[in-house]
């Protein structure tokens, strides 16, 4: 595969990329050793070596779109196992990043959708409110019975409280400014 | 010693006895713990998804807050928070620009004078070996631990203070010092599907699967962990790990210092070890341990 295609818009996602990522892509080798110790690639996940090779040729549709962007969760096996040290679970977040930015509908819904009800819980009460974000998921996706076996047994051991489903709902406005700022600014 | 602590939000909900297993503990080794003022959430993974500049200055607002206080170090015992904050601390260090921006959205000062560290390897290396050992009351003979340290510790610069993040042994150090058999094994940092576990379980199963079948094969009693993920994903998807593989595991996966505080002579209910779903009291009864 050709590095980029030159022209202006390839470079230009390829030099936002790299400055959102603080990564030099241009020194990736293509080895492959990222993919081979990814833990999210999968049949219908490509591994990180693609995802950089699409920055490169300034596929920028096809990147933004690529699921890897969504299912990592950012270990850094990538960087560990790359010579070069090129921290790839960053530029799969700068990716995210533009894709919100570009309000382009995410390719993995819901994980986007899980993240989205995190990030709500901690903009309304400063902390994240597991137990409430994962019923909130649960409706949202339509998986209303998921897990509730393993809520039980833990509420059973006294491990995990109902109360704190329900109760709680006076938004903090510790970081919710901080929320507001920081979509302003970008 | 007095240090900051930044307990982070599954501390006050699912790993709960994360939170109470280190202030026992910390207090029994002579680790002074300063609750981080006020704290909110460090953003993690979603907030590093969705915007840079929220992601730093979330993380920011705890720092600029435990800046006020009168400590130099402070310990988060969840990998992830620890890592967010040292990586946010290190990005304001190194770009003016962005410390500008994130000033401007907190409306908060950083001196970035601050060293953050992963509570488990701060005990380590600052409390060290001998304090832990000096303190065993009843060693946890004959018991097999695997030390699962996750991967969200191994990132090179990022989360450890380990001297080699490929290979960490601070945790194999401790649950020596405790006089438990340490068994070897290659799963140390691969990571358990982490924040998957409620949108894409099946992956989830498949690589927490692989952790599981790894630690029954090497012979483990119990899965010692540092990570609220790793022990949420180990524990309470081991059900379903079986409904998938046929397999009938039923290994208990305890926090680090739960161990610490049970070997110290803290009794297992003040730990909360019987929170977890799968109970390591039976395997510790069996091996003699508990009376």
């Amino acid at each position: 595969m050709s590095r980029s295609n030159n022209s202006s818009s390839a470079k230009d996602f390829l030099s936002d990329v790299e400055k959102r990522s603080h990564q030099n892509l241009l020194e990736c080798l293509q080895c492959g050793k990222c993919s081979g110790g990814c833990p999210v690639a999968s049949e219908q996940v490509p591994g990180p070596r693609q995802l950089v090779a699409e920055v490169l040729a300034g596929l920028k549709q096809k990147a933004l779109s690529n699921p890897l962007v969504w299912h990592c969760v950012c270990c850094g096996t990538c960087l560990i196992r790359c010579p070069v040290q090129i921290s790839i679970y960053r530029v799969s977040s700068a990716l995210c990043e533009i894709a919100h930015e570009e309000k382009m509908a995410p390719s993995v819904p819901d994980i986007n959708l899980f993240e989205v009800l995190f990030l709500k819980s901690v903009e309304n009460y400063g902390r994240l409110k597991e137990l409430r974000t994962i019923a909130e998921y649960n409706l949202r996706s339509g998986h209303f019975l998921k897990d509730v076996d393993k809520g039980i047994r833990l509420m059973l051991k006294g491990a995990i409280s109902p109360v704190e489903i329900v109760k709680g709902w006076e938004k903090d406005k510790r970081v919710s400014s901080i929320f507001e700022k920081a979509r302003k600014i970008g | 010693m007095k240090v900051g602590y930044y307990p982070g939000c599954s501390l006050l909900g699912t790993a709960k006895p994360y939170d109470t297993s280190t202030r026992y503990v910390c207090q029994a080794i002579g680790l002074e713990l300063e609750e981080s003022p006020d704290w909110t959430c460090c953003g993690a993974s979603p907030a590093l998804k969705m915007n840079n500049l929220l992601s730093v200055s979330l993380a920011a607002r705890n720092l600029a807050l435990i800046e006020k206080t009168d400590v130099t170090d402070v310990v988060a015992p969840c990998p992830f928070c620890s890592r967010r904050l040292k990586n946010a601390n290190e990005e304001l260090d190194v770009d003016p620009e962005l410390k500008k921006k994130v000033l401007e959205v907190t409306g908060l000062q950083i001196a970035g004078k601050l060293s953050v560290h992963n509570l488990f390897a701060f005990i380590r290396s600052h409390i060290g070996l001998e304090a832990i050992r000096s303190r065993v009351r009843m060693p946890l003979k004959n018991v097999q631990v695997i030390p699962y340290y996750g991967c969200y510790v191994a990132e090179p610069g990022g989360a450890s203070d380990e001297s080699d993040p490929k290979n960490p042994t601070s945790l194999d150090e401790i649950m020596r010092a405790l006089g438990a058999t340490v068994l070897d094994w290659d799963f140390k940092t691969e990571c358990c599907g982490a924040a998957l576990a409620l949108t894409k379980t099946e992956k989830v199963l498949e690589l927490s699967g692989r952790i599981i079948r790894e630690a029954e094969w090497r012979g483990a009693d119990l899965i010692v962990v540092v990570c609220p993920l790793c022990q949420a994903n180990l524990d309470t998807r081991q059900g379903d790990i079986n409904s998938r593989q046929k397999t009938r595991h039923e290994i208990p996966v305890v926090y680090f210092t739960q161990l610490i505080g049970l070997a110290m002579g803290l009794s297992p209910s003040k730990l909360e070890l019987n929170h977890h779903m799968i109970d390591p009291l039976p395997v510790l009864r069996k091996k003699g341990f508990l009376a």
